[in-house]
């Protein structure tokens, strides 16, 4: 008993208050170093096959000899395909399917995102499995355009050959289909959209044939013209949309499949030479984690992850002495291992860093790094709340609460507090409407229950030590003693401060192509002066307030929403909540200074954390404009269900406001 | 494509055999052609032929038809009848009609039985119209239905249960999963076929397995009930290897009695069939050689007519001839003579084919045999001899006319959309190729209990006109893991349009223990039946039929894998945790001598009061 009573105590111990600013900065220390560590063999693993049923690269594939001959005949056609249009080019596209009788389909589709409309057409056939039937299906896609925007000659012959070749097993127990998208993102995400229903009838086509539960898909992304072109490496991209990746065994099987089988080696984000050093280890991972918190789409696989449906893409890099052969042999050895499943890829991770295509860290091992980071938010919101929770130290003569009654709060104000306010009002300018003053009494009416249970447990609590120790008799007063919270003004500026920006994440989203690159410079620039102003608005109204207090609860609030949805969010998109926490940091340590100097140096470095300015340097630093950032996250709003801009605009920007905003008053506050 | 030329084709053949189906009753129904080719065969329906046969006591009769279909793919209808009269079968005097089955018949009242163990699908946008009508054909996996005579519904399942027990041992297939959950009693979608004018208070009962793998284990025990066995007669194609490679199988058996006019004599019919679509092409590889493995280059013909046509680049050229086959290359064995038990006269002209006059047939055999052509020379039918191996050869040809294929009444196709594990929704597309008639079907749905409909959300729509296509629904909501949901709707469909039905429903949540080993595959959810009522073309009591794919359901599935267990065990652990420390924080821990005296209500009433009086003295 002892014991607990001296850990209670210990809230009150002025020292004790002093650690959170330390323990939260220590948690972001220690959540930084962490990814340090993650590279090193200790705490990352090999990868392996954990789902037995996939065999990878126990069978022998039989891709090659006069299917070359055909192949390239194949590539001529599609190359001839090139300067079509679009109708005809998936006329052409359906009759070299239906020359391998499978059944053929085609979708058009049309998305506007920035009020630019882009149309295409999917072309789509289906091997009915002879041992299939109809529940289950495997994909296996050419973009007819790949991200880079060149034509996809070689992966699209190589999709009409297979087609042709894997009509001829009969040993495919699940539906095999043959996809031809239209360009990389849009087409593959109508066409997962339509087969799953959910897509908009007016602009997207509904699909005529349909098979069974998608299980996998494979993309290949090979762009050699007429003359082919040997390449060195298969590339595999897995990135899925919001971040979301495809089940680990799935690329376990392809690396397995494409090294152990066909002597091809892989790699993984853009990690064109990888010497397995530490530094190229942490390389992938930070370039694995950008690329999972911007959640775009990497390639035609992407929008089959959202749909819970594993997928990849390979595609081929550099030069040397694997030809399209070898690709078909691997892509063929790929679809046999999948044809083997007999459930769902589910056997191993979901959540996963990728250090290279045969190491990886486990969401065990990496998540507390990031919620680490999340943490020290919410501590430094519960320091907050205790602050505010102290009486302000100098009672400030045109304080609209007179600071003796609060000191004494005692005494139970339920019906005449309304009344107080008006009565003790000391100029009406200080509350222009008297409805706006109306909340905090009754919110002071719900707070001024604890303070009056706090004392009473107290003393209750002095008594039951009486035989022990003398009880101080000032104990009440003492500056750890809590007093009613100022909670009108905090709440009503957080509110707006959140508000605001949906606004913003509206415009964005809808606003067309010309006008972004307007909006996004009034935007940067209304931004980081638009604290300064609010600050200057709301100090010249109010005179004194924001109290320090109201300021405390403020920052409290935000930092606590910030860390609440910042660990949320790690779970789902660790690497997201990762970079948005490293950039919130300092809003945790900042207050309103009492020098223009520290006010306007500050406020410069708050400002430099805008997220919008932030945005604009990261585009810069990886060589892409902020157009294209702007088009992209339009598009992926629109089409691909992107949910990277709501945290950036409802999380991190408010976040950034309120913290400029409290630096912003520092200015006026100066002597 | 090259079909486009040999459509003109024999349209007036066509004609000819549907005015002449009309009179002829009891045909059996097997496409235009076939149904002129069984009209004159089978002397004119079974009417007839129960008549003769009563004269004798009991008969067997077997019947292959071929038919090529479009994309070089081959229909295989294998039939084989055997009758016994009731009298004999009473007294378990069997002759033709096989033991085994005979008496679990009996031993469960089964009055009328029907059984179809299927595989793969029948593509009837390029096959056309089914075998026989659908009669004879059952959904994905193993499906069973019965006419059982008992008194009342509890004694009707106990014997349906009997029954399933023992199909299910006599088969090898995993029939006695057909439990309550997965049985239902239709109402609208299933007649009788047969003469039950002798018994009385018989209870339909129907079961599904859709996941069931039919495969060579429920072959074997299908063979041993034909009187030949496999030994000799068309059945002795029937192998394992070829009849599963196939795109599309199903093998019916179907028990029924059949009674003259007065209802008196009666035989008992049993029917067994199987029907095949081979792929020419993936069946002829050699049983030892089975790899597709590419060809050498030389072996490919290329269409030299590309521009790019060289050494290295070949298109391959397609002539559109219809591949070259035999019996012996397509079924991996020979036709081992006619079966000794098959009658003489027409009907033992067991072994038909369908095909335009102009096609080349060669006949290998050392034995006599007779070929007889029908219906404008498209069908040619052959007495097999006895004794020794007959093999048709069709070479290799270029043809200019084909056969017409007759139009399936109706196309169904479902599937399941949206996605998550909560909820779904379900939509079946039923399709009217026919410009002139409404088509009027029951949709009969047996879903599982886990797979809960919300009937309110059941949508019909058709795109031609806004009348509700539903007449009439019948609907026995599901009782959680004791009886799925069944769902009989009766709806018409004008001519040339497309009803769209969509229901959603809701996941259920299962424990834990009822998952199947393979939790993550997903449940299947038995295909659709559908029924047409009218028009009725078929003309016999077998009726019109289609079904619609299996459906896979994934539901909520628990992680059973050992990180799943370690979370349970950490959450336990910070369960209690949290509970230790939570009662520290919340309580105030005294001594006994601490504690205020007066406790109980009465002291927490005087302490309120306290309170309260306390209260208004400051104020």
């Amino acid at each position: 008993m002892a014991l607990i009573s001296t850990l209670l105590a210990l809230r009150r111990d002025a020292r004790v208050q002093k650690v959170p600013p330390y323990l939260s900065a220590l948690l972001v220390v220690v959540g930084i170093a962490w990814l340090f560590l993650l590279p090193l063999n200790d705490y990352s693993r090999r990868t392996y096959v954990s789902e037995n049923a996939l065999l990878p690269a126990q069978v022998h594939t039989y891709f090659g000899g006069s299917e070359h001959n055909i192949f390239r005949a194949y590539r001529q056609e599609v190359a001839a395909l090139a300067e079509w249009s679009v109708p005809d080019r998936s006329k052409k596209l359906e009759d070299l399917f239906r020359e391998s009788n499978l059944k053929v389909a085609s979708q058009k589709y049309a998305y506007e995102s920035s009020n630019v409309t882009k149309s295409n057409e999917n072309v789509y056939a289906i091997l009915q499995g002879p041992r299939a039937d109809a529940t289950e299906a495997i994909v296996l896609i050419a973009a007819w355009k790949n991200m880079d925007n060149e034509i996809n000659y070689s992966g699209v012959a190589l999709v009409l050959s297979m087609a042709r070749y894997f009509k001829k097993w009969s040993l495919w127990s699940k539906d095999v289909i043959f996809l031809i998208t239209g360009d990389s993102t849009s087409g593959s995400q109508a066409w997962v959209d339509a087969y799953h229903d959910a897509h908009d009838p007016a602009t997207i086509e509904s699909l005529s044939i349909k098979s069974g539960a998608l299980q996998g898909a494979v993309a290949v992304d090979y762009p050699a013209g007429t003359w082919g072109h040997r390449y060195d490496k298969l590339h595999i991209v897995y990135d899925g949309i919001n971040g979301q990746l495809p089940n680990l065994d799935l690329i376990n099987t392809a690396v397995n499949i494409a090294g152990g089988q066909m002597g091809i080696s892989s790699t993984i984000q853009r990690m064109w030479s990888h010497s397995d050093s530490y530094r190229d280890r942490l390389q992938t991972i930070f370039r694995g984690m950008v690329s999972q918190s911007l959640g775009h789409a990497t390639g035609p696989h992407s929008a089959f992850i959202s749909y819970h449906v594993d997928a990849i893409t390979l595609k081929t890099v550099g030069d040397g002495w694997h030809d399209e052969m070898s690709l078909g042999r691997t892509v063929e050895s790929i679809f046999r291992s999948l044809n083997n499943l007999l459930e769902k890829l589910h056997q191993s991770f979901f959540f996963y860093l990728l250090l290279e295509s045969k190491r990886f860290v486990s969401i065990g091992t990496y998540l507390p790094s990031a919620m680490l980071i999340a943490a020290s938010f919410s501590i430094m919101a519960i320091a907050k709340w205790v602050e505010s929770g102290k009486p302000d130290d100098i009672p400030n003569p045109a304080s609209t609460k007179p600071p003796p009654k609060k000191s004494s709060s005692e005494k139970p104000d339920s019906k005449p507090s309304k009344e107080k306010p008006s009565s003790e009002k000391p100029s009406p300018k200080d509350d222009p409407s008297p409805e706006k003053e109306t909340p905090p009494p009754t919110k002071e009416k719900q707070e001024q229950n604890s303070p009056k249970k706090e004392p009473s447990k107290d003393t209750k609590k002095e008594t039951s030590k009486d035989t022990k120790k003398e009880p101080s008799k000032d104990t009440k007063k003492s500056p750890t003693t809590t007093s009613p919270r100022p909670l009108s003004l905090p709440l009503l500026l957080l509110l707006t401060f959140h508000f605001f920006p949906v606004f913003l994440l509206f415009t964005f989203n809808n606003f067309p192509l010309i006008e972004l690159p307007a909006l996004f410079q009034t935007t940067a620039n209304v931004s980081t002066l638009l604290p300064l102003a609010l600050s200057f608005a709301i100090r010249w109204s109010t005179d004194t307030r924001p109290t320090r207090r109201e300021i405390n609860l403020l920052q409290s609030f935000s930092l606590l929403f910030l860390g609440m949805c910042l660990s949320t969010l790690a779970t789902i998109n660790f690497s997201l909540s990762f970079f948005v926490g490293l950039a919130c940091v300092p809003f945790s340590f900042v207050r309103p200074l009492k020098s223009y100097a520290a006010s306007g140096v500050c406020y410069g470095v708050v400002a430099l954390l805008n997220p919008v300015l932030l945005v604009q340097m990261g585009a810069k630093f990886a060589g892409v404009g902020i157009m294209e950032v702007l088009i992209k996250a339009a598009e992926g709003w629109q089409v691909w269900g992107l949910w990277t801009q709501v945290v950036v605009w409802l999380v991190w920007f408010p976040a950034w406001t309120v913290a400029a905003f409290v630096v912003a008053l520092g200015f006026w506050e100066a002597e | 494509m090259g079909l486009g030329a040999r459509t003109k084709v024999l349209l007036g053949v066509r004609e000819e055999v549907v005015g002449a189906l009309t009179d002829k009753v009891g045909a059996a129904d097997f496409g235009v052609g076939d149904t002129e080719l069984r009209g004159a065969l089978v002397t004119s329906g079974h009417r007839r032929l129960a008549h003769e046969l009563l004269c004798d006591i009991s008969d067997y009769h077997e019947r292959l038809i071929l038919r090529p279909l479009p994309q070089s793919t081959l229909l295989a209808s294998f039939n084989f009848r055997s009758n016994e009269s009731s009298i004999a079968f009473e007294q378990q005097n069997f002759r033709y009609f096989p033991r085994s089955l005979g008496q679990i018949l009996q031993h469960a009242h089964t009055k009328e039985l029907h059984l179809r163990f299927s595989v793969g699908r029948w593509d009837a946008e390029s096959w056309g119209q089914r075998p026989w009508h659908g009669a004879r054909e059952g959904g994905n996996g193993v499906e069973l239905w019965a006419w059982i005579e008992a008194d009342n519904d509890d004694e009707a399942f106990t014997r349906w249960q009997t029954l399933v027990n023992s199909l299910s041992g006599l088969f090898c297939a995993s029939l006695n999963f057909i439990d309550a959950t997965r049985t239902i009693r239709p109402v609208m979608a299933f007649e009788p076929e047969g003469d039950h004018r002798n018994a009385s208070n018989l209870h339909l009962l129907h079961g599904t397995l859709p996941h069931e793998v039919v495969c060579t284990e429920n072959l074997t025990p299908f063979l041993k009930l034909l009187p030949c066995k496999g030994k000799a007669g068309i059945s002795s194609l029937l192998d394992g290897h070829k009849l599963f490679d196939a795109s599309f199988q199903t093998m019916a058996i179907d028990v029924r009695p059949v009674c003259d006019e007065q209802g008196q004599d009666c035989l008992l019919e049993m029917d067994q069939s199987v029907d095949m679509v081979l792929d020419v092409v993936r069946s002829k590889r050699p049983q030892d050689n089975p790899i597709p493995r590419p060809p050498p280059i030389e072996e490919i013909q290329c269409d030299s007519s590309k521009y790019y046509n060289a050494e290295d680049t070949c298109y391959p050229f397609n002539s559109g001839a219809e591949p070259s086959w035999s019996l012996k290359e397509i079924f991996g064995r020979p036709l081992k003579g006619a079966c000794p038990l098959t009658e003489a006269g027409e009907g033992s002209e067991t072994l038909c084919i369908n095909t335009p006059p102009e096609r080349t047939i060669q006949v290998e055999t050392e034995g006599q045999f007779a070929e007889s052509r029908t219906s404008s020379d498209t069908v040619r039918c052959y007495k097999l001899p006895v004794g020794s191996n007959f093999d048709l050869v069709l070479p290799e040809q270029q043809m200019t006319t084909g056969l017409v294929l007759p139009e399936p009444p109706l196309s169904a196709s479902r599937s399941i959309n949206g996605h998550g594990q909560e909820r779904g929704s379900a939509q079946s597309v039923i399709k009217n190729p026919s410009s002139t008639d409404a088509v009027e079907f029951v949709y009969l749905e047996s879903l599982p209990w886990f797979m809960r409909p919300y009937l309110h959300t059941l949508r019909a729509h058709v795109d031609t006109t806004t009348e509700n296509p539903v007449k009439e629904t019948f609907y026995r909501p599901a009782v959680d893991r004791q009886r799925g949901s069944h769902l009989e709707i009766r709806m018409v469909i004008p001519p040339a349009s497309t009803l769209t039905l969509t229901y959603d429903f809701e996941k259920a949540i299962l424990r834990y223990t009822e998952y199947p080993p393979d939790a993550n595959r997903g449940f299947d959810a038995a295909p659709a039946v559908i029924r047409i009522l009218s028009p009725n073309r078929s003309g016999d009591r077998k009726g019109i039929y289609l079904r619609t794919t299996p459906l896979l359901l994934s539901l909520p599935t628990p992680d059973f894998s050992m990180p799943y267990n370690v979370i349970i065990l950490t959450s336990t652990v910070m369960a209690l945790g949290f509970g230790n420390i939570f009662n520290l924080l919340v309580r105030r821990f005294v001594g006994v001598d601490e504690a205020p005296q007066n406790g109980g209500f009465k002291g927490v009433l005087q302490d309120k009061i306290a309170r309260l009086t306390g209260r208004f003295k400051k104020s």
